[in-house]
């Protein structure tokens, strides 16, 4: 066989400093990393030549919402402290990057899930598709705040992925549209619907991220210039088309010109972690633990390596029906939301079981040193579910979490309760605590210009 | 713009055809109706499946396709709804690429294959030859002729590579860039103007029309019959289309496209990743679902193709056909091993008819327990085609629990729960039909009793007319005109990647009168689709604003 050009790409690059042992035992893990500790100047908190350690922003989204009695830290201001057994409780150790939101309100226009997921993810509201039938099926009117951030990042120092999109639960809608599918959405001009799909395979994620190795350059010269070539095909045919179709075809070119601005991106220095396999459900038990440490292993690494500088983790889709069996659930967690009688003791342990995972990637991102901090101080993590409680669908008292130090930017500890405010303070204050110069955020009856100042450093 | 081979004679000829009569007469100033007007096109992105077919076309049926082709969606629960719908994502974008490669790769990697598929030993893209193939395979790929510009496009894209990489590898890349197109990607169907409309009605091409009939009747691009067709224009001529479409409806890859449609009119694809417990049903495995699945497909198959009878009979009939894991299910005895074989069920009147197979029992029920509100709804939205909104914001939707010492059925539950009048609203529409199927559990197994040991109580009514139970209920929405009309209209919507819009009545009921005219035979839907005003024309939605 003679070596051809998927394989030439296959190129593998001999090991640089980077380690990540221990990755699918989900054993402790060490991260070391490439780039920074050499190159910082003597404070650690910024490159050598002036230039800032990169604030990372980060989407972190669960189904469902939770049991609001269990959530709700029972103070208010620093040093919050959950309810006895609350949901939050596996936080307090992380407390010092971690700040609660609670009494915030949807503001668009109610629908169950729809309004609730659209709006604490994009700050705007749903967008019905193809509005002739009297049932719901939608997608994002306006772009995940995962967008907003890495249209902001690409456009200051661009990395290899304008931003990187992972799964946990399998669980996937199928027929309520893009909004009960996936997180990260690009928004929609004319109802077509433009999504960025998560990668739930920790094995094809890994592959992705870490094993193309680097082409060869005159091969790499020659993939983008056949991929401007379909770019040229892509300008000649918009004309032809619909506004609609135009959109979409804006979108293509806006894929393929990121495939080409790759190839001549400078190769992340990372080296290579070994290969996480899959984990297939045991019985028809999803390995949930599993999957989420070595997805978090993961993102963690391609976020410390500058792989990317925006990101999201759908744990679990709006509307989930996840299985929480470890914690003696036997229905998929949306059902159990409308059959579980009060006190909702299965939904509570659920969501105490899921920031139990999002505790251990919180605290991967803390272990990784990046300067004199760690990751964690230079990101600014956005966590959020579509309703306050399942079983009422409501959408007050929104339960939303901000994680990190933003660099500076975001204090940290402190539980903030803003009763009927609009969710999208949050929002904004997030997007900020990455470095975001925005005054204002939002959509339509989501709008907001008005941050949640208790929570910025 | 248009294409030179067809003579003006013939285009006006064909568009006087389409017009007169059809879709309104244009001395008369406009469409014969206000309400009938077709939608606008669309770009429908090839599904996985349509991807595989069009490789393995343009390079050989031995073809290794790659697995990870970026994933179909389902929107309105049809992956050709979502297919008109959807754009191409920066991973989706990294795939294309990397299937591009790895196909052209295998090619290239045996000289007697490449050989072959060129047509010569040159690869040089300046020689005679070479130039030639790549006429035929860029116009084979992109289902349309090319214009001399796009082949210069590629040609000069070859000779700048070849100048680093030689003239072999630089054809390949340009095969990539043929393959990795949005014309190759996507189906761009736009139609062409009509001279003697001055509404802005346009007609798709005879090339586009074989590019809609080959993908919706055999998820694969067109054959060198429906090419040649293309070229003459034939397709633009009403019965040349009829011909065509029953000649690709006999077709044996006319049959798993159909069955496709089918999964998704049903949404039995879910049945794949079918969740029950198993402490609670030792009959269920992880395989269990795709058995399910598989049977209801194959009673399709059946009625549709090996029989070709009335469609409705799906809802009535008591041939199957069972492997030994549904047989344990449906307790028939004294088949063993993963063969399907065929089965008449007991006239006993417990089964028989897709109402009670397993499969739409078990996905339309919970992880535990039935669930007669999913089985009523589904008959209700997806085989009546009757929307039901979904609960107001803000209702506490938990049932409420039975009274301390009290045994209940479900059903009793239920129907406490439609005392109350918001829940009332939707849910009458749906529980009753839902409680004639009582007598199966959750994974379809038929029983007599619920788990409290209560007895089950199967008698109801659809819309007034009493119903015993799932077998009655069967023989019951086999005779109701909506049926029929449903699925027609759901294979109109699937046909064109969208929902009928209200512009689009007339034609739904033309395909729905044709259907019934046929005593539902399935075979004749798929031929009248294709001939059907809706699937023919087109009209672009007016310019909003100056963008």
């Amino acid at each position: 066989m003679k070596t051809r050009v998927s394989s030439l790409s296959r190129v593998v690059r001999p090991s640089r400093r980077i380690f990540l042992r221990g990755l699918a035992a989900g054993a402790a893990t060490v991260v070391g990393l490439p780039l920074f500790d050499f190159m910082l100047d003597d404070h650690g908190e910024a490159h050598a030549d002036g230039v800032a350690i990169p604030t990372r922003f980060g989407l972190w989204f669960f189904g469902n919402g939770v049991r609001l009695d269990s959530w709700t830290p029972t103070n208010t201001g620093s040093d919050w402290q959950p309810p006895a057994g609350g949901a939050l409780e596996a936080l307090v150790p992380l407390r010092e990057h971690v700040s609660v939101v609670s009494g915030l309100s949807v503001m668009t226009p109610r629908h169950p899930h729809h309004s609730g997921m659209a709006t604490v993810c994009s700050g705007g509201p749903h967008l019905k598709v193809d509005d002739v039938r009297d049932t719901i099926v939608s997608t994002f009117k306006y772009p995940s705040v995962d967008q907003i951030a890495a249209k902001y990042f690409q456009d200051q120092s661009p990395t290899p992925y304008r931003s990187l999109e992972a799964a946990v639960t399998r669980f996937r809608g199928t027929d309520e549209g893009t909004t009960f599918q996936y997180l990260s959405h690009n928004g929609s001009v004319g109802g077509e619907t433009n999504v960025n799909p998560s990668e739930e395979s920790p094995h094809a994620f890994w592959d992705r991220l870490f094993n193309q190795g680097d082409a060869e350059p005159l091969v790499k010269k020659a993939r983008a210039r056949v991929l401007d070539s379909v770019g040229a095909q892509i300008r000649s045919l918009e004309p032809k088309l619909g506004a609609r179709d135009k959109q979409r075809l804006d979108q293509h070119l806006t894929s393929i010109t990121e495939l080409e601005d790759r190839l001549a991106a400078p190769i992340a220095e990372c080296s290579k972690p070994g290969d996480p396999g899959e984990y297939p459900d045991l019985g028809t038990n999803e390995q949930m633990t599993k999957k989420n440490a070595v997805m978090s292993d993961l993102m963690t690494l391609a976020l410390a390596c500058g792989l990317t500088q925006s990101f999201s983790i759908q744990y679990a889709t709006c509307g989930s029906g996840a299985v929480f069996w470890m914690v003696g659930a036997t229905d998929g967690q949306h059902y159990m939301n409308h059959t579980e009688p009060a006190p909702h003791e299965k939904q509570h342990l659920a969501v105490r079981f899921s920031m139990e995972q999002l505790a251990y990637f919180l605290g991967r991102m803390k272990d990784t040193s990046e300067g004199a901090g760690n990751l964690l101080d230079h990101s600014s993590i956005l966590v959020c579910t579509e309703h306050a409680e399942g079983w009422t669908h409501s959408q007050d008292d929104m339960p939303m979490l901000i994680c990190g130090k933003g660099g500076g930017r975001l204090r940290g500890n402190v539980h903030h309760r803003d009763v009927g405010g609009n969710t999208t303070r949050a929002l904004l204050t997030a997007l900020r605590g990455a470095g975001l110069p925005l005054a204002d955020f939002g959509y339509e009856a989501g709008y907001t210009s008005s941050p949640l100042g208790e929570l910025e450093g | 713009m248009g294409f030179a081979f067809r003579s003006a004679l013939l285009v006006a000829l064909a568009a006087t055809a389409a017009c007169v009569g059809e879709i309104g007469d244009p001395a008369d100033g406009g469409p014969a109706s206000v309400a009938d007007v077709p939608s606008a096109p669309t770009l429908h992105r090839l599904t996985a499946i349509q991807l595989e077919n069009s490789y393995r076309d343009l390079l050989g049926a031995t073809l290794d396709v790659p697995a990870d082709l970026p994933a179909d969606d389902t929107l309105y629960g049809f992956t050709s709804i979502a297919a008109a719908s959807s754009t191409i994502s920066s991973v989706d974008a990294e795939k294309y690429e990397k299937a591009a490669y790895a196909v052209l790769d295998q090619v290239w990697a045996d000289d007697a294959w490449r050989v072959a598929l060129v047509g010569c030993d040159s690869t040089s893209t300046s020689e005679g030859c070479v130039r030639a193939f790549l006429i035929t395979f860029t116009e084979r790929a992109w289902r349309r002729p090319v214009t001399t510009k796009e082949i210069d496009a590629l040609a000069d894209l070859g000779g700048e590579i070849a100048a680093d990489l030689g003239d072999e590898t630089a054809l390949e890349l340009v095969l990539a860039s043929v393959l990795q197109s949005p014309s190759f990607v996507f189906r761009v169907e736009v139609g062409e103007p009509m001279p003697l409309r001055r509404d802005g009605l346009r007609r798709y091409t005879s090339y586009e029309m074989a590019s809609r009939i080959s993908f919706l009747i055999t998820d694969a691009p067109p054959d060198e019959e429906l090419l040649e067709a293309a070229r003459n224009g034939d397709l633009l001529d009403v019965d040349l289309l009829d011909a065509q479409a029953r000649r690709l409806v006999d077709d044996p890859r006319a049959r798993p496209t159909l069955v496709r449609f089918f999964r998704d009119f049903m949404q039995i694809g879910t049945l794949d990743h079918l969740d029950k417990s198993p402490e609670q049903f030792p009959a269920f495995s992880p395989t269990l679902g795709v058995s399910m699945r598989t049977e209801i497909e194959r009673m399709f198959e059946s009625v549709v193709f090996d029989e070709e009878r009335d469609f409705r009979t799906l809802f009535t009939t008591r041939e199957t056909f069972v492997d030994e894991e549904l047989a344990r299910v449906y307790g028939i005895e004294g088949v063993t091993g993963p063969e399907w074989v065929p089965v008449t069920l007991p006239d006993d009147g417990k089964r028989g008819g897709l109402l009670t197979t397993a499969g739409f029992l078990a996905m339309n029920a919970q992880k535990t327990r039935t669930s007669p509100t999913h089985r009523g709804r589904f008959i209700r939205v997806n085989l009546l085609c009757d929307d039901i909104p979904p609960p107001p914001a803000g209702v506490n939707t938990t049932l409420p629990d039975p009274a301390p010492g009290s045994e209940t059925t479900l059903r009793e539950r239920l129907e406490q729960h439609r005392k109350d009048p918001t829940c009332a609203n939707c849910h009458d529409k749906m529980d009753p039909l839902g409680f004639a199927f009582e007598e199966f559990d959750a994974i379809g197994a038929y029983r007599t009793e619920e788990d409290n040991g209560l007895a089950i109580d199967s008698s109801t009514d659809l819309d007034g007319t009493p119903v015993a139970n799932g077998v009655e209920m069967g023989k019951l929405v086999a005779k109701l005109p909506a049926v029929g009309a449903c699925v027609a209209r759901r294979f109109y919507e699937h046909a064109g990647g969208h929902l009928a819009r209200s512009g689009e009545e007339v034609a739904v009921a033309t395909l729905v009168d044709a259907f019934a005219a046929s005593d539902y035979d399935f075979k004749t839907l798929v031929v009248s689709m294709v001939k059907n005003d809706g699937f023919r024309y087109a009209m672009p939605e007016k310019a909003e604003g100056s963008k």
